[in-house]
């Protein structure tokens, strides 16, 4: 059973989100109970297989037993057993959380839930496999899931969504282009035999045109600034009980896979890797400013913190552009604690909408008094999106910054330091209006029981607070297990 | 200028290999070992099923979990807000008897298409169970399956139809397909192997007759996916009557 931890770690939320429907119809509790026991199945496995991972090195695992180019493989190594365990957290947490929101009726709940179900099945798979064609599989299965649950936000969210499916439609078919072109010159899609294939040379030509195709993809699935038009309208009104596994998961996970792409299967010795590379590293410094600066400039909690994430996504792919081990590791610590960083954010909106029925910052008058719980996570969150040093956000910019320093690249590090003085500007903005405006007597909508919400919005929140801590202090922790596989990748 | 910039790399680099050579990379890395292998170990005469639901089943899971996807996404957005007046297919049906009728005392299409559904019913099955030797399988018999349930329904008029579902019980059971495919691999995984190694299917045969039968699975699987995801987009399309665009 040990060996099969990593199929079943992606195929038991699909068997749940197949039931679902189903099961809702026998009996309208039925439905969620299964999902929920899957996707905290599956996050148990996901801890044990990190252990294992950790303990025993790489794990290949050959689906149906045909030896990896001619079957298809899943390959979990340090890197993505990490980032697994944080999907399946956010996303078990998700399922709890989504229950609050969204249509009463118990069918048409079921349906989303198993959507959401199928969402998650989809990036534990992109992060876990091994195999070009699947990647793209599970990135189909990621978007049209997403494209769903973003239309579900209600009208709004239904233009969005169309403006995100016409615009990552575009994105899957360059991808489908560019590992057409792979696949045309090396006759594999495996990635590993890839790697191997390309690195005997011959193949510059190919693989410059192939990359132009794949940076753009990965670009507009995980809103890179040029490519990101689709992202704050999609992020505001997606629908909020599931919003946030979308805005704090789903655009890292074609990040990871663009660096599958530059540092594992094309590799440093790729003679048009630095011009790529800066190319990567002019677009992620403009989002980082472009981010910050529009999000200073919004009054909707939920767009502001949808182009923070714009300038966010920017520090994984400096991190990318850097491209040594230590700003690699700086790159996916900020990957996983952004994760929580950001879904948390959405859990305390959701919350924050959950028990006043608003979203607009000016409104927020002193709400601490009646949301203790949430307010913490609100402050802890913004301090570590700002960079203060218990919290995970600084941790990550400090390994950024020293990648950046050891190749001498002094741009990078000043627009971190002014990207950081501008979520300032507007992250201490929000502090404010929680703790210090005066309040506006927003009208209670739940005042049931001893705490100040529902039990499964309160454990996300206090799941989150402590993450954001917990990888700040653990920061070396990580770093390490980290570098078990970036020990040798990157420039 | 677009067109210019998307052309130009193109012309500028020749990446692409000519058509059916048959010395290009693709056929001659993988494809030989599936030419001399797929017989032997999949059992199955034909190699294009051999290579999607055997040695690349893992992709045509999720494919189908697709149809799935597409189905219920139907469901829940285009048909979640219905009109708060709408006529019942069936008295849409009654208000249409005289266009129903078979006015020029030749063919009755209710007679007559009542005849052909179960004739393309058995072909449907045939298609489904010869699938593993032929081509494909499962989607054209999933294909057939929904599209006589869709002519039953738009063409036929009954007072009483045999057999009706609503959108979410036909979602239901397009779920209930990917499902069936699922379980084949962890039933594999039972029997001791990996996911979908179908010669460790815990049945006392031959080997190679297992691959046939994890094929055959794996073909039932995806056939009820695919009806039941035809059959959902139908309901979903006939409940949501009034259109935006017609105001007639």
């Amino acid at each position: 059973m040990m060996q099969n931890l990593p199929v079943l770690i992606i195929v038991t939320p699909l068997c749940s989100a197949l039931l679902c429907l189903l099961l809702t119809l026998i009996n309208k509790h039925f439905g969620r109970a299964v999902v929920v026991i899957a996707t905290a199945a599956s996050l148990v496995m996901s801890v044990i297989q990190l252990k294992s991972v950790i303990e025993d090195g790489v794990i290949h695992y050959a689906i149906g037993n045909y030896a990896p180019p001619f079957g298809i493989e899943l390959v979990i190594d340090s890197l993505n057993a990490l980032i697994i365990v944080v999907i399946a957290l956010i996303g078990f947490m998700t399922v709890l959380f989504a229950e609050n929101f969204g249509d009463k009726r118990p069918v048409v709940k079921g349906g989303a839930n198993a959507i959401l179900a199928l969402l998650i099945t989809g990036l534990l798979g992109m992060t876990s496999t091994g195999d070009m064609f699947n990647l793209y599989v599970f990135l189909e299965i990621t978007s049209l899931s997403a494209y769903c649950l973003i239309a579900l936000g209600g009208s709004k969210g239904v233009v969005s969504a169309y403006r995100y499916m016409l615009v990552g439609t575009v994105a899957a078919t360059f991808y489908l282009l560019g590992i057409g072109i792979l696949y045309s010159a090396t006759g594999t899609l495996n990635m590993g035999d890839l790697a191997t294939i390309l690195n005997e040379g011959g193949f510059d030509e190919v693989m410059l045109v192939s990359m132009s195709f794949l940076i753009v993809a990965f670009g507009i699935k995980m809103a890179l600034f040029p490519f990101h038009g689709w992202q704050p309208s999609a992020y505001t009104h997606a629908e909020p009980g599931t919003r946030p596994l979308i805005t704090g998961v789903m655009g890292k996970i074609p990040a990871l896979a663009m660096f599958r792409f530059f540092f594992c299967i094309y590799g440093t010795d790729f003679i048009y890797v630095r011009y790529l590379l800066v190319l990567l590293g002019i677009f992620s410094v403009l989002g980082m400013l472009y981010g910050s600066i529009m999000a200073m400039a919004q009054n909707d909690i939920r767009k502001m913190l949808a182009y923070s994430s714009v300038a966010q996504i920017g520090y994984i792919s400096l991190g990318f552009a850097i491209g040594t081990p230590v700003a690699l590791a700086g790159s996916f610590l900020h990957m996983m604690g952004h994760a929580f960083m950001k879904g948390g954010l959405f859990f305390c909106t959701g919350a924050i909408r959950y028990k006043f029925g608003t979203t607009d910052l000016n409104e927020f008058g002193r709400i601490y008094k009646k949301m203790p719980i949430t307010s913490g996570l609100l402050v802890i969150a913004s301090l570590s999106m700002i960079g203060i040093p218990p919290t995970a956000g600084f941790f990550s910019k400090w390994y950024l910054a020293l990648g950046a320093a050891g190749r001498h690249e002094w741009i990078y590090i000043a627009v971190l330091v002014i990207s950081s003085l501008l979520n300032a500007v507007y992250f201490f903005r929000l502090i404010e209006k929680v703790f210090i405006q005066s309040s506006k007597g927003l009208k209670d909508r739940w005042s049931k029981g001893e705490l100040e919400l529902p039990l499964t919005i309160i454990l996300p929140v206090v799941v989150c607070f402590l993450a954001i801590l917990g990888i700040g202090v653990f920061n070396v922790k990580l770093f390490d297990i980290l570098m078990l596989t970036l020990e040798g990748v990157g420039l | 200028m677009l067109i210019v910039v998307i052309t130009v790399p193109f012309i500028a680099f020749d990446v692409l290999p000519v058509i059916g050579d048959p010395e290009s990379a693709p056929n001659t890395h993988v494809s030989d070992y599936y030419i001399e292998h797929a017989i032997d170990e999949c059992n199955s005469p034909n190699m294009v099923t051999a290579v999607i639901v055997d040695y690349r089943a893992f992709d045509t899971m999720f494919e189908t979990t697709v149809m799935f996807l597409a189905g219920i996404a139907v469901v829940l957005i285009l048909a979640n807000r219905p009109r708060k007046r709408i006529p019942s297919a069936g008295s849409y049906k009654r208000s249409m008897t005289v266009a129903g009728r078979a006015i020029y005392n030749t063919v009755n299409k209710d007679v007559m298409i009542s005849a052909i559904e179960p004739v393309i019913l058995v072909y449907a099955i045939y298609v489904l169970f010869h699938g593993e030797v032929s081509l494909g399988g499962g989607f054209q018999a999933g294909a057939l399956i929904g599209m006589t349930y869709l002519l039953d329904t738009m063409a036929v008029r009954r007072e009483k139809p045999l057999f009706r579902l609503n959108k979410f019980q036909s979602g239901a059971i397009a779920g209930l397909g990917p499902f069936i495919y699922a379980v084949t691999g962890i039933v594999s995984i039972i029997g001791g192997g990996l996911y979908l190694e179908y010669n460790k299917l815990p049945l006392d045969i031959h080997q190679a007759e297992l691959h046939s039968i994890g094929i055959t699975a794996v073909e039932v699987g995806v056939t009820i996916g695919v009806a039941g995801t035809i059959i959902t987009i139908l309901n979903a399309l006939i409940e949501r009557i009034s259109f935006d665009d017609d105001n007639d």
